[in-house]
């Protein structure tokens, strides 16, 4: 596989940046009452492509909507009319500037369900016909544990499109797969010049050292994955998920839970099936339609979603669900973090 | 206030969506069972005219309005709201209507800070023998609401995102 | 502002006399100085305990828990935590005998930036108005009738033009996302099953759209009306900042102005604004 690089310095980039606007449905993190979340950017100036990880909410909805139609339908006098929903917006040929190494790991990862038994084709249409384009963390985040993982961060090829910048004060558009390849051939046009790959590749190992360096949270990923699939009656997670309030949001910001409830919302006679997201840590998410309930105490939930995360998945797709992000940690409300949690209990070690 | 109105209009309620010729306002009526209801009643059997804008809904009395029913109406058909019941001291049940006083100075006050006309939610107390007192209710509230035009904020009909 | 050691003490003297099964405080989180509520069942764990003006979360949320319930609870409790509690009580939702209330004299605590939070500033009841055991000095404000202040954000906002209040909201209930971390995340909200996400419900079934989040907001903040204790627990929890403390702080506003009100959760027994009438109400909104 040849990879193109070129090189621009910052009044390129946002050239670039531009020329990606003009040629695409471009999507950015903007900022909103603090917090970025990715939307829809006509301008430069409107969003923030270099957005600091801890606050920038996941690209996971532009794959697979917080919220998506599924169908429409009518009632009349002869029956239920059905229908397909309008065309799907997130369809389109589009851009998404400014994701994240662990975003970007995280659809690699959803990609295993999403061609599992069923073949999501929204999922597929969507992925195709995106081009992610990126700029490299230089500086983990207090909750990042990426490279504790078991995936290899620095040769990450999820990523179309790779931006670097170099320590010589020039910056680096790197194609990483044949799409973004062809993507930078069509899109940048006058504003670099494109160079050979060997001229970036002594100062991006520098750079990833400097990067892997920096991380406050490293453990043992194959022994913690070993140790947790043996324990599944420790009560350990009793005491991990005892300050959990089931708020859930940690699934809902979450760039690899893919669990979904369907609701219908209608007016009058007419109205939309919605697929939206849902999370374990419901009381009643496994909630039965006798009332039965296989999960009915918080750590029975938390243990599923901890398990999840690093075993079964594991297990069935050969990927670890988790991506290190550390979304959820920074989203919950009394910090519960999934890397302490693996961590504490795969330490606690079986119960006799 | 009128020009309070057009802002309102062109602002927040897209230009496209200002009132269309011959558009008409619907509005919902909420009316307690034993003075607002007879009331709305005695103004039909004294052929006393008023806008057939509204629709009526009878409830127990005045206090069984949960504040979720006028948010419920103004998200689906409604362009306002108007909900009657006893003068204060003549509810059938003693005090109900003092109850739904005070949820219904909460409620309208809450709406209007997100962004509703204070107009599109209003409350009068009509009793059974206020015939005419109805008709000049509904018609104060019809011709506000027209001056409003439709409401679009947060209409459950779009199911946009 | 630190009762590190007294809390600590006070919790190693209830495990040591047998009077409670959990106690539940706040520990320092480990990567930074910031602080999470913790949940102790070892007497060994005691020393882990801390009080400073970091100890943020209303604890009384952890009432509605698993960990808790049918349990003697030890509880750290500060002025607006102990309103929520009150409210709890007042309730029936827990039981007065099976918890021993550890109230705080506040004198506000601090965001994740250091700064005091805004609820602390506006304060009328800083000191715990439930307690078995009382930490520091009472402040001696007039929890009934002192003067209220008018929430800054409130007033900037209320002297807006409408049509700027309106798309200002529009982007707030864009940006919700559904998760319903504010709900779960308030001590109040404590019903088995809400009325915003039924499975059968008529209007709304729990889709993330606009129209959907204005909805469940303003069910939720009416509901709350007259209950709110203003701990911020919500706000605390929401992944997208949005800024809910709007809705309830004017609700809480109008309540205290027209009616005449003291503040939600005060007083033992005393259900709220909406469980009660005066005959001198403000009329002058109904034709």
């Amino acid at each position: 596989m040849s990879v193109e690089t070129f090189v621009t310095d910052k009044a390129g980039l946002q050239k670039f940046y531009e020329a990606v606007m003009a040629s695409r449905e471009t999507y950015a993190p903007v900022e909103k009452f603090g917090k970025f979340d990715f939307k829809r950017v006509a301008r430069v100036t409107e969003c923030d492509p270099e957005s600091p990880i801890a606050k920038t909410q996941s690209i996971k909805p532009l794959f697979f909507p917080r919220s998506a139609k599924v169908m429409k339908f009518v009632a009349t006098s002869a029956g239920t009319d059905v229908s397909e929903t309008d065309e799907d917006p997130l369809a389109v040929k589009r851009a998404i500037l400014g994701v994240k190494h662990c975003d970007a790991r995280s659809l690699q990862v959803l990609d295993k369900v999403y061609n599992w038994d069923y073949i999501d084709t929204d999922y597929q249409k969507r992925r195709e016909n995106t081009v992610i384009i990126s700029t490299r963390c230089d500086r983990a985040d207090t909750h990042c544990f990426c490279t504790s993982l078991d995936y290899d961060v620095e040769n990450l090829d999820a990523l179309d499109v790779l931006i670097v910048n170099g320590s010589d004060g020039k910056i680096y558009i790197k194609a990483r797969t044949p799409k973004g390849e062809s993507f930078l051939k069509e899109t940048v046009t006058g504003q670099a010049s494109p160079v050979t790959d060997e001229i970036a590749s002594p100062d991006l190992k520098k750079q990833y050292d400097a990067f892997a360096g920096s991380f406050r949270l490293k453990m043992d990923y194959k022994e913690v994955n070993a140790k947790l699939s043996k324990i599944f009656d420790t009560p350990e997670f009793e005491n991990v998920s005892g300050n959990c309030v089931s708020c859930n949001t940690c699934a809902f910001v979450c760039p690899t839970c893919h669990c979904f409830k369907i609701s219908d919302e209608k007016v009058k006679d007419t109205g939309v099936r919605y697929k939206s997201y849902d999370s374990c840590n419901n009381g009643y998410f496994t909630l039965m339609a006798g009332g039965h309930n296989p999960r009915p105490v918080k750590y029975r939930r938390w243990r599923q979603r901890a398990m999840h995360k690093f075993v079964y998945y594991k297990e069935r797709f050969g990927e670890n669900l988790c991506v290190g992000c550390g979304k959820c940690t920074i989203a919950c409300p009394v910090n519960i973090s999934i890397f302490e949690v693996v961590n504490q209990v795969s330490a606690a070690g079986v119960q006799e | 206030m009128e020009a309070e109105v057009k802002d309102q209009l062109v602002s927040i309620e897209k230009p496209e969506l200002i009132a269309p010729p011959n558009w008409e306002p619907v509005i919902m009526g909420i009316l307690c069972n034993w003075c607002s209801y007879a009331g709305s009643d005695l103004t039909g059997t004294s052929r006393i005219q008023y806008p057939p804008n509204i629709r009526i809904i009878r409830v127990p009395c005045s206090s069984r309005v949960d504040p979720w029913f006028l948010i419920k109406s103004l998200q689906t058909t409604a362009d306002g709201v108007l909900v009657s019941g006893c003068h204060p001291g003549d509810c059938h049940y003693i005090s109900g209507n003092y109850f739904a006083r005070r949820r219904f100075l909460v409620t309208k006050k809450l709406l209007n800070f997100v962004g509703f006309h204070e107009n599109r939610i209003q409350f009068s107390w009509v009793s059974a023998a206020e015939g005419p007192k109805f008709a000049k209710v509904v018609n104060k509230v019809t011709e506000d609401i027209k001056k409003l035009g439709p409401l679009h904020l947060y209409k459950k009909e779009n199911f946009e995102k | 502002m630190n009762y590190t050691k007294e809390i600590q003490d006070i919790a190693a003297k209830l495990f040591a006399e047998g009077k409670i099964d959990v106690f539940v405080g706040y520990r320092v989180n480990g990567f930074d100085d910031n602080q999470v509520p913790v949940l102790i069942t070892d007497p060994q764990d005691v020393s882990k305990l801390v009080f400073t003006d970091k100890s943020v979360f209303n604890l009384v949320n952890y009432l509605k828990n698993d960990h808790t319930r049918r349990k003697r609870v030890g509880l750290v409790v500060k002025g607006c935590d102990s309103r929520s509690l009150n409210l709890m009580l007042t309730e029936s939702q827990v039981k007065r005998e099976n918890l021993y209330v550890v109230g705080i004299c506040c004198e506000g605590v601090v965001d994740e930036a250091g700064q005091k939070m805004q609820n602390c500033t506006d304060c009328m009841v800083p000191d715990a108005v439930v307690s078995d055991e009382l930490l520091g000095t009472p402040s001696g404000s007039d929890t009934l009738s002192g003067s209220y202040k008018m929430n800054a954000d409130i007033a900037m906002l209320a002297e807006k033009p409408l049509t700027e209040r309106a798309a200002y909201f529009e982007e707030v209930f864009e940006n919700c996302i559904r998760c319903n971390a504010c709900r779960h995340s308030c001590p109040l909200c404590y019903c088995a099953k809400c009325c915003i996400d039924q499975e059968t419900a008529t209007l709304y079934n729990g889709a993330n759209t606009t129209s959907g989040a204005f909805h469940a907001l303003m069910t939720w903040s009416l509901h709350l009306a007259g209950r709110c204790v203003d701990c911020r627990n919500c706000e605390k929890a929401c992944p997208s900042h949005l800024p809910l403390h709007l809705l309830h702080k004017q609700n809480e506003s109008v309540i205290y102005e027209n009616f005449q009100e003291h503040l939600a959760g005060v007083v033992t027994g005393d259900r709220g604004a909406f469980y009660k009438y005066s005959l001198k109400d403000p009329d002058d909104f109904i034709m």
